[in-house]
């Protein structure tokens, strides 16, 4: 054997440690920045205009089997609480149906937020080129598959124990019949996967998730127990744990530019587009939800708003980055009217089209409607008189044959989609800052609610080119879209959504038909 | 009165005032007859699997990409107007991106839990070997030139593959396909940790020896030994746009061939000739990895696409294309290695030529059946060995 003398003698002077010994995942980890090597070819298939730093660290220094390890026993947790004592207690069956419906789509909106986020924290493991800041995303790509089938779990659990499982299990073929779908995509798939990398993880991580999760994943949970709901809490309170990782990540991905003096350039422009994009559409859904979607109420929304968005993202969080050159979005200002009122005018504009839903809706009770008011003083006035007036013509009784949305047609309140955002607007009856302009290009036109947005697509058309419900619908009537779009039940002619969440005077696809309301564009009407 | 707001929440489950008046308004029966979420899912076998009902379609995918269930355009795309996903993201076509399945159906929770319990098993095994003071039967030179250098090298052969999946999780246009890579992808860099990590361990129970990484990098990035397989590492990293090739030539071409044959054949075979127990233990856990993404990747290529309904010729010339193309550089790569022969002792039956020849054999086989012939491909092994064994002195 080949063996050198000096090796020898090295070797033989070793002296054996015989104490039972382990590695720590630190003592492997603190190698991994080397595991790199420089190459002429090593380029990112997602270039971007910032310059990341190759000896970027990152801060949770885990490794393959400690990540399973932490996960493991998250999970036994978890879904011991779900599988044994939740299950026992029929707690799938005992949340106010109000909130059952709005689990429908908080969880599998969600989902889809977090299915694109491991497409986008992949984007990133490509983008990055230290190692420490590749590990750091492959966790998160790791976790968004996790949270993804934590969420789809809650439709699961659902889906076998709750009194309407219609929704719950088939959401994924559902959810895109409806107008929330689209600008639920704007903000949760494709913001956070098409664009400059780091453009994309401002959106996911600096503003998604280092800003609406906590009310999206960490308010909710207060809602939901509220609502008699402890399935959501065990579950988004696991998913939370890890998000704080995902934050860690966004802290990096900025550390990694700071170097940079170029990045000051771009930085704080693409920090106002993100934030915009993503409070565009959470600031009026989460709010909606949260409100709409419970018969007992936590606190306004405006509140929650302003504590996690305002005070604690804008301020606390975007304060730390301070240092690196970051500022508060100028937009936050805009966002901060939105969050009094553009739940309710959304609210109007979802029950109006409520058959297009894979949940119910149900108008607020008596009670209810003395806690907006209360609340939101001036609400009853504006909102409060028209949802009464839809009750009173029946919109909750098939045998009215009447759809809330043949009474905004009717009464001149054309519904528009922001084309950028692709969230509906209605300029005649919204309280929150929406205006309507409509700009026409490549013999298209664009209707667009807000000055962000606009500026948005003035600089880059090519990018929000999404058709409309109401463009896609155009001329169709909607019972036959429902039907296309499988939004009936399994006894073939029930509807799975609903006007109302009693477990009686369900409409029928004959229902729907007999209203005779057909979509149109009001772009070209 | 209005009703009251408060921030001591009352649980609605708990309070029983409060869950009283949610029974209530709960109707006796249910709205629904349909318990099974997913349930328009096709199930690859008997019933509807966890793993599919919590995967399948989670990937919002427009119809205009096959299997997708949404419709219209990309909301936003990137800057020019690419969209976020499109079927030019690939050189194969399938009548439906959300077919594959994996079939040790792994979703995150099942995945976590084996990997959690290798973990917890591993630093068992590593206390008792130490305790035991097994290193002292592993041969100082294997120990110190084999193990810790040219083992140690293949931290980078790992960590490489590991990092040609980030485009693929990016880019692949199912859901089931996406975990699949990305599990490939975790274990490869479970891999090259734990390789690291067995270096580390010797470190601790043997002053002296270098944990550091410093002597495998210099091995892997200018010992001819490694030239080939580092010159095709770079190239799969980052040379390749097409997410399917990607997978193809990683893990059904050069890991199977160049992987398989210093994994098993050379470390894991000549392991315990030096009396080393120790490497083989974590190169077991690697070979368990590559064989469950060996059945994974079968389904997806030769289950799923070759078998595609529409376009299975298609993607058999391409399989065939991306067969040939990664299978000269896998040649060159293992040529290259064989000079690592020169470096150990001649011991008969196991890395003399003929044994080694026997090796190939053993490799080649194993592929040929494995993917080969169920892309009617054709390859002439005996001439390919040859070829390699050029590289024996």
């Amino acid at each position: 054997m080949a063996l050198s003398a000096a090796t020898t003698a090295a070797t033989e002077a070793l002296k054996v440690n015989r104490a039972p010994t382990g590695v720590n995942p630190q003592e492997v980890h603190r190698w991994m920045q080397s595991f790199n090597w420089d190459f002429a070819k090593n380029r990112t298939k997602y270039p971007t205009k910032y310059h990341m730093a190759n000896d970027t660290k990152e801060q949770f220094k885990i490794i393959a089997k400690e990540y399973a390890r932490m996960e493991a026993i998250k999970d036994e947790r978890q879904f011991g609480t779900l599988l044994d004592g939740l299950s026992r207690l029929g707690a799938g069956n005992r949340m106010h149906p109000k909130w059952g419906e709005t689990m429908k789509v908080a969880s599998n909106f969600l989902e889809v937020g977090e299915y694109n986020a491991i497409a986008a924290a992949a984007m990133l493991w490509d983008s990055a080129t230290a190692s420490e800041q590749k590990n750091g995303y492959l966790a998160q790509v790791m976790d968004e598959i996790r949270h993804t089938h934590q969420c789809a779990f809650i439709n699961h659990f659902y889906s076998k124990h709750y009194h309407d499982p219609a929704g719950h299990n088939d959401a994924r073929r559902t959810r895109a019949i409806g107008p929330l779908w689209k600008g639920m995509k704007r903000v949760f798939a494709d913001g956070f996967i098409s664009g400059d990398a780091v453009e994309c993880s401002v959106n996911l991580q600096l503003v998604g998730e280092a800003c609406f999760t906590n009310p999206l994943i960490v308010a909710v949970t207060e809602w939901a127990s509220a609502n008699g709901d402890e399935i959501t809490p065990s579950v988004f309170l696991s998913i939370e744990t890890d998000e704080l990782r995902h934050m860690a990540n966004g802290y990096q991905t900025v550390v990694s530019i700071a170097h940079d003096p170029a990045s000051s350039k771009y930085l704080n422009t693409d920090l106002n587009n993100a934030f915009w994009t993503q409070q565009k559409y959470f600031t009026p859904v989460l709010g909606m939800l949260f409100e709409y979607g419970s018969k007992y109420k936590v606190e306004p929304w405006v509140k929650t708003w302003n504590r996690w968005v305002y005070e604690d993202w804008g301020g606390i969080w975007i304060g730390r980055l301070g240092k690196f050159g970051v500022q508060s979005p100028p937009s936050l200002k805009d966002a901060k009217q939105d969050a009094y009122w553009a739940h309710h005018d959304l609210f109007l504009l979802a029950y109006a089209l409520w058959p297009t839903g894979f949940f119910r809706l149900a108008l607020p009770d008596e009670e209810e409607m003395q806690w907006f008011e209360a609340n939101y003083p001036g609400w009853y006035d504006h909102y409060g008189k028209i949802l009464n007036e839809w009750r009173a013509l029946g919109c909750e009784d098939p045998s009215s044959k009447f759809i809330p949305i043949q009474w905004l047609e009717k009464n001149g309140h054309k519904v528009y989609v922001d084309r950028v955002s692709q969230v509906p607007f209605c300029p005649s009856l919204a309280k929150s800052t929406n205006t309507l302009r409509i700009h026409e290009y490549n013999n298209q036109l664009h209707s667009f609610s807000d000055d962000w947005g606009e500026r948005m697509w003035l600089t880059e058309p090519e990018r929000y080119e999404c058709q409309s419900v109401f463009e896609q619908y155009a001329g169709r009537e909607i019972s036959e879209v429902v039907v296309e779009g499988h939004g009936v039940r399994a006894d073939g002619k029930t509807l799975i959504g609903q006007p109302h969440v009693r477990g009686d005077k369900l409409w029928t696809v004959e229902d729907l038909r007999a209203a005779g309301c057909v979509f149109s564009d009001p772009l070209r009407n | 009165m209005a009703q009251e707001t408060t921030r001591t929440t009352r649980r609605g489950l708990l309070d029983p005032e409060r869950a009283a008046a949610i029974l209530k308004v709960i109707p006796p029966n249910a709205l629904d007859t349909q318990r099974r979420m997913g349930y328009f899912v096709e199930p690859r076998w008997k019933r509807l699997s966890e793993y599919e009902a919590l995967t399948c379609y989670s990937q919002p995918t427009p119809d205009w990409i096959p299997g997708g269930l949404d419709w219209g355009d990309w909301t936003q795309k990137f800057h020019g107007g690419r969209p976020s996903w499109g079927n030019e993201l690939t050189e194969l076509r399938s009548s439906d991106w959300h077919k594959h399945r994996d079939p040790a159906r792994r979703w995150h929770h099942p995945y976590v839990k084996n990997k959690s319990e290798e973990a917890g098993y591993t630093q068992r095994f590593l206390q008792g070997y130490s305790a035991e003071g097994q290193i002292r039967t592993m041969d100082p030179f294997w120990r110190d030139e084999m193990i810790s250098k040219y083992w140690g090298a293949m931290i980078f052969n790992e960590y490489g593959m590991f990092n040609a999946h980030s485009s693929v999780v990016r880019d692949c246009l199912g859901d089931t396909i996406r975990s699949s890579a990305t599990f490939a992808a975790f274990d490869k860099n479970d891999n090259a940790q734990m390789i690291q990590m067995e270096r580390v361990f010797i470190s601790k129970v043997l002053s002296g020896f270098p944990e550091s990484t410093d002597e495998p990098k210099l091995v892997w990035t200018t010992d001819p030994v490694y030239r080939g397989a580092r010159v095709l590492i770079e190239e799969l990293w980052q040379g390749i746009q097409d997410f399917n090739e990607i997978l193809w030539s990683t893990h059904c071409v050069y890991d199977p061939l160049f992987g398989q044959f210093v994994r098993r054949e050379f470390f894991l075979r000549l392991a315990p000739f030096f009396g080393d127990s120790l490497t083989p233990f974590f190169i077991n856990q690697t070979q368990t990895y590559f064989q469950t993404t060996r059945d994974a990747m079968s389904d997806l290529y030769l289950t799923t696409l070759c078998d595609d309904m529409q376009f299975s010729s298609l993607n058999r010339r391409f399989l065939r294309l991306w067969t040939d193309k990664w299978l000269s550089q896998t040649v060159t790569a293992l040529k290259d290695f064989m000079g690592l022969y020169d470096k150990v002792p001649v011991i008969a039956g196991v890395t003399d030529e003929a044994s080694v020849k026997e090796a190939l054999t053993r490799v080649f086989s194993d592929w040929v059946h494995d993917y080969v012939d169920k892309i009617d491909g054709k390859v002439d092994t005996k001439k390919i060995i040859d070829l390699i064994m050029t590289g024996y002195k």
